[in-house]
C-alpha cells in the first residue's frame, strides 16, 4: 500500500493522489498530528492524515485488509505512504483516513438517554465490531475522544486505531486492567472481547455523564479495577438505566470469555438476558504486604507481583506468599500448586541464576491469576505486543529492550502459555516463542534485537541515524537515502551499512543477501566487511533503484581502502583505485564490486604474489652467500692463483724447451 | 667417540702415507746420488742453479706446496739454456764451474726463481680482487631486483645491507 509521495505547491501527496493541506491542522488522534486531506482524483475533502511516529509502527493487518472494505461507523484507512513534511526538510509517514463527522463524545459531558445510548452508540458499536471480528481484526481505540457524532441522534463512529500500536492511546478507564497493566505499546492486538470491555466503559461513561473516576489517575485507577472489579470500581454507586446497567455489567467481566460478542450486542435484550455469574474477587481475611501496599485478593497479589518482582521473589522464597494463599485467602489448591512450583526451582536452582528467579516469579503471577499477562522483571506484556513493544523502547528505554530480549531468549511466551494453557494457545505461542528465539540468535549478538524489532514490524522504517529526515520502510527507499546520507557523513568513518541498516536489510529481504550480512557482522572495518556492504548495496540498487548513486558510490570507494589494501601487485592496486574513480562518477555499484573483485584477477595476483614472496627468499638467500662468502672466495682465489703461478711457469718451461730443441 | 673414530682415522691414514713419502725421499736420494756419481757436471750446475728451488722447497710446509712448484717451475725454466750450454761443449766440470762463474747465468736463474715466488704471491691477489668484484656486482644486482619486488608487492620493506 506505500507509495511514492510527491511534494506539491499547495501541500505533499500521498500515494499519488491525496493531498495532505499542512495549513489545515485538525486535532490530534491518540497524541499524532492530523491534518486536513484532499483527493486530488475525485476532489472529495471529507478525509484526514494522520501523521505516524517513528517508534511507533502503523498496524499492518488493519492497514491491509480494511481499505477495501466498506464498514459503517468506522473510520477505515484509506491509504498509507511517507511524504515531505510541509515546511520541513524531512519525510513523515501519513496513514490517510476518513475525516470524523463532527466532535467526539468527549464534548458532551450531558447523561445520554437510554434509547438514545443504544440506537446511537451500541448497535453501530457493534455492528463495526463484527465486521472487524469477521476480518480477524480489533479497534482498540474506543474512548470518549475517539468516538464521533456528526450531531445529536445520529450513529456514532468510531475513531482511527492504525496509526500507532493497538491500544497504545487508551487510558486505563477505557482498557481491561490486564491490559492497561502492560507496556502502552505491549498490549497487542487483543480480541475483540477487550473492545467490548472498551464499549461498555464507554456506555457507562455516556450514560453517567462524565468519565467515571476523573480524580484518579491511571495506576490508582487500575488497583481499584483489580480490587473491586471493574464494574463496582466504575458504577460504585450510580444508577443506570435498566437495560444498560445489565448490559455493561456483563461487557465489563474481567475474564473476556464471560463479555458478550459483537453479534449478540446487536440485540440488546438477548444480551441482557445472557447474564454471567460475575462472582467479585474473593477477599481475604487478612491482608499481604507487597509493593508497599496491603493486598486483600489474588489478583492485586498478582499485579503487585508483576510490578515488584524482586519482592515477589523474596516472598515466595519466604512462603509468606503460600502461607497467605492458604490462610489467609484460603485457597489450599493454588497454595498447593505454588509451593509445588516453589520447590522444583528451589530443587534446579542453580548460582546466580537471576534469570530462573523471574521465570518462577512470572510462573507464579501466572497461576495466581490467569488473566494477567506475562510479567518479567517488572515489565509487563502480551505476547502479540512484543513486537511494537521492542520498536517503541528501542532507542529510548535500554533497560527494556534488555528484559524484552532476555523474555526472547528464554522463550518465556511459551513458559508463560505453558501455565495457562487453558486460557490461550500454548503450541501457537511456543511456535512463535521459538522462532522469535531462533531469529534472535540467527541475526548476530549486536543486531538482534534490531533486527527482530525489524522483522515483528512489517512498517516499522528504519531508525539509522544516516536516514536523517527520510522515511525508509521498504527497500526501495534505501538506496536514495543512503545517497543523500552520503553528502552528510565523514566517509571515511561512518559506513552507510551501520547495524540498523543492516537489520533493516536483514529484515525486510530474503535470505539471498545472508551471506553478506553475516560477513558484516564479524568483521567490521575489514576487507571482507567493505565489499560485503558494498554487494548488498549494489544488489540493492540492482533491484530497486536502477538510477545512477554517485555520492554512495563515493562513499564506498572512500571506504574502500581494506578491500584495496588486499591487492598485493602495487600497479595493480593502483589500476583498479583509478577504475574506481572512473566507476564512482558513473555511479553504478555492481561494477565497482567486479572491479574490486574480479576472481581471476585476484587468483592471477594472489598466484603471482607468490612467485614474488618465494623469489624474494631466493635473493635473500643469495644475499646471505655472498655476505658470508668472504672465506670461500679468498680461498678459492689463493688456490686459483696458485695454480696460475704453476700454470705460468710450466708455460715459461715449455716455452723454452721448445727452442732449445728448435733451435 | 665419534671423536675417537675420527682421530684414528686420521692416524691411519698418516701411518699408509708415511711408507709412501718415505719411498719417495728414498727414491729422489737414489736419484741424486746417481746423478751426482754418473753427471757430476750436471749435477753441480742443476745444484747451483736451482738452489734457491730447493730451499723453497724445504721451507714451503703448504700442502702441494705451491710455491716452490712455481719456483722450480721458473727456475729449471731458466737452467735449460746452460744446461744444453754445458751438454754440448763436452759436459766437464771445468765448463760448469765456467758457467757458474757467469753472473748473468746465476743471476738468469734466481731472478727466475724470484719471479716464481712473486707470482705465485701476486696471482691469488689478483683472482681475489676479481672474484670480489663479481661478487659485489652480482650482490648489487639482486638488491635493485629485491627492492623492486618489494616495491612492487609491498612486502616490506628492504633490509639495510650495503
Amino acid at each position: 500500500m506505500a507509495n511514492p509521495a510527491a511534494s506539491q505547491s499547495n501541500g505533499t501527496v500521498v500515494a499519488g493522489q491525496y493531498v495532505i493541506d499542512g495549513s489545515r491542522p485538525l486535532p490530534p488522534v491518540g497524541g499524532s498530528a492530523a491534518f486536513a486531506v484532499t483527493d486530488q482524483l475525485t476532489g472529495r475533502n471529507d478525509l484526514m492524515a494522520v501523521r505516524v511516529q517513528r517508534q511507533f509502527p502503523p498496524r499492518p493487518r488493519p492497514l491491509q485488509l480494511l481499505p477495501s472494505a466498506s464498514i459503517d461507523g468506522l473510520l477505515a484507512p484509506v491509504a498509507y505512504g511517507s511524504s515531505p513534511v510541509p515546511g520541513a526538510a524531512e519525510e513523515a509517514c501519513y496513514m490517510i483516513c476518513l475525516a470524523p463527522p463532527g466532535p467526539s463524545l468527549l464534548g458532551r459531558p450531558r447523561p445520554w438517554p437510554e434509547p438514545e445510548l443504544l440506537e446511537c452508540v451500541l448497535r453501530p458499536v457493534a455492528h463495526v465490531l463484527e465486521h472487524l471480528q469477521l476480518r480477524g481484526l480489533t479497534h482498540r481505540g474506543i474512548r470518549l475522544d475517539n468516538v464521533f457524532q456528526s450531531r445529536p441522534g445520529q450513529p456514532v463512529v468510531l475513531g482511527t486505531a492504525w496509526a500507532a500500536p493497538p491500544a497504545m492511546a487508551q487510558p486505563a478507564l477505557f482498557e481491561p486492567p490486564y491490559s492497561a497493566m502492560c507496556l502502552p505499546a505491549g498490549r497487542g492486538d487483543g480480541s475483540i472481547a477487550d473492545d467490548v470491555y472498551s464499549l461498555g466503559v464507554l456506555l457507562l461513561c455516556l450514560s453517567l455523564g462524565h468519565g467515571a473516576m476523573p480524580q484518579l489517575d491511571d495506576a490508582a485507577i487500575l488497583h481499584r479495577k483489580l480490587e473491586q472489579g471493574t464494574y463496582a470500581a466504575l458504577a460504585g454507586d450510580e444508577r443506570l438505566p435498566p437495560i444498560v446497567g445489565d448490559l455493561v455489567r456483563g461487557m465489563l467481566a474481567e475474564d473476556p470469555e464471560h463479555r458478550p460478542t459483537p453479534t449478540l450486542l446487536l440485540d440488546p435484550a438477548s444480551a441482557r438476558g445472557r447474564r454471567l455469574a460475575a462472582r467479585p474477587p474473593r477477599r481475604a481475611q487478612r491482608s499481604i504486604p507487597i509493593a508497599g501496599r496491603e493486598i486483600w485478593d489474588a489478583r492485586s497479589l498478582a499485579h503487585a507481583m508483576a510490578v515488584e518482582s524482586e519482592q515477589a521473589l523474596h516472598a515466595l522464597r519466604a512462603g509468606t506468599v503460600v502461607a497467605w494463599l492458604r490462610r489467609g485467602l484460603g485457597d489450599a489448591l493454588l497454595a498447593a500448586h505454588l509451593e509445588e512450583l516453589v520447590r522444583h526451582r528451589t530443587l534446579d536452582a542453580l548460582p546466580d541464576d537471576s534469570n530462573g528467579d523471574a521465570t518462577l516469579v512470572m510462573r507464579a503471577i501466572a497461576l495466581i491469576d490467569p488473566l494477567a499477562p506475562l510479567c518479567w522483571r517488572g515489565v509487563a506484556l502480551w505476547p502479540d505486543g512484543i513486537g511494537t513493544a521492542l520498536a517503541a523502547a528501542q532507542d529510548s528505554d535500554p533497560e527494556t529492550i534488555a528484559r524484552l530480549e532476555a523474555v526472547i531468549a528464554y522463550e518465556e511466551a511459551g513458559n508463560w502459555a505453558a501455565v495457562r494453557a487453558e486460557r490461550c494457545d500454548f503450541a501457537v505461542l511456543r511456535v512463535e516463542a521459538r522462532q522469535q528465539h531462533a531469529w534472535l540468535q540467527n541475526r548476530g549478538q549486536s543486531a538482534g534485537v534490531t533486527c527482530l524489532a525489524y522483522l515483528l514490524n512489517p512498517l516499522m522504517p528504519c531508525a539509522s541515524p544516516l536516514m536523517g529526515g527520510h522515511w525508509v520502510a521498504r527497500l526501495a527507499d534505501l538506496p536514495p537515502a543512503l545517497e543523500d546520507a552520503a553528502g552528510k557523513v565523514d566517509r571515511k568513518q561512518a559506513a552507510p551499512v551501520d547495524p540498523h541498516v543492516a537489520a533493516f536489510v536483514s529484515a525486510r529481504l530474503e535470505r539471498r543477501l545472508d551471506n553478506e550480512l553475516t560477513s558484516l557482522a564479524g568483521s567490521e572495518g575489514s576487507g571482507v566487511a567493505c565489499l560485503a556492504q558494498l554487494r548488498l548495496l549494489s544488489q540493492l540498487q540492482s533491484r530497486f533503484h536502477s538510477k545512477p548513486l554517485p555520492a554512495l558510490a563515493a562513499w564506498l570507494a572512500a571506504q574502500a581502502g581494506p578491500v584495496l589494501a588486499t591487492w598485493h601487485n602495487r600497479e595493480r592496486r593502483a589500476a583498479v583505485a583509478a577504475r574506481l574513480q572512473v566507476l564512482v562518477d558513473e555511479g553504478y555499484l555492481a561494477p565497482m564490486v567486479v572491479a574490486l573483485d574480479d576472481p581471476v584477477a585476484r587468483s592471477a595476483d594472489a598466484r603471482e604474489a607468490e612467485w614474488a614472496v618465494a623469489e624474494l627468499g631466493r635473493i635473500e638467500a643469495e644475499l646471505g652467500q655472498i655476505s658470508s662468502g668472504a672465506s670461500g672466495r679468498a680461498a678459492m682465489a689463493r688456490r686459483l692463483g696458485q695454480e696460475i703461478a704453476a700454470g705460468f711457469g710450466l708455460t715459461a718451461l715449455a716455452t723454452v724447451l721448445a727452442v732449445a730443441a728448435l733451435g | 667417540m665419534a671423536k675417537r673414530n675420527a682421530a684414528n682415522t686420521t692416524a691411519g691414514s698418516r701411518d699408509r702415507a708415511q711408507p709412501h713419502q718415505h719411498s719417495l725421499v728414498w727414491l729422489q736420494g737414489l736419484l741424486c746420488g746417481a746423478l751426482v756419481a754418473l753427471a757430476t757436471p750436471t749435477a753441480l750446475l742443476l745444484g747451483v742453479l736451482l738452489g734457491p728451488a730447493m730451499l723453497a722447497l724445504i721451507l714451503d710446509r703448504q700442502q702441494g706446496r705451491p710455491r716452490a712448484r712455481s719456483i722450480a717451475l721458473c727456475s729449471l725454466a731458466a737452467s735449460i739454456d746452460p744446461l744444453r750450454a754445458l751438454w754440448m761443449t763436452g759436459h766437464s766440470i771445468a765448463t760448469a764451474t765456467a758457467l757458474l762463474g757467469n753472473m748473468r747465468t746465476i743471476g738468469l736463474a734466481w731472478s727466475a726463481a724470484a719471479a716464481g715466488w712473486l707470482l705465485a704471491e701476486v696471482a691469488p691477489i689478483a683472482v681475489r680482487v676479481v672474484l670480489e668484484a663479481l661478487s659485489a656486482s652480482r650482490a648489487a644486482r639482486l638488491r635493485a631486483e629485491r627492492a623492486r619486488l618489494t616495491e612492487e608487492w609491498g612486502l616490506g620493506s628492504a633490509p639495510n645491507d650495503q
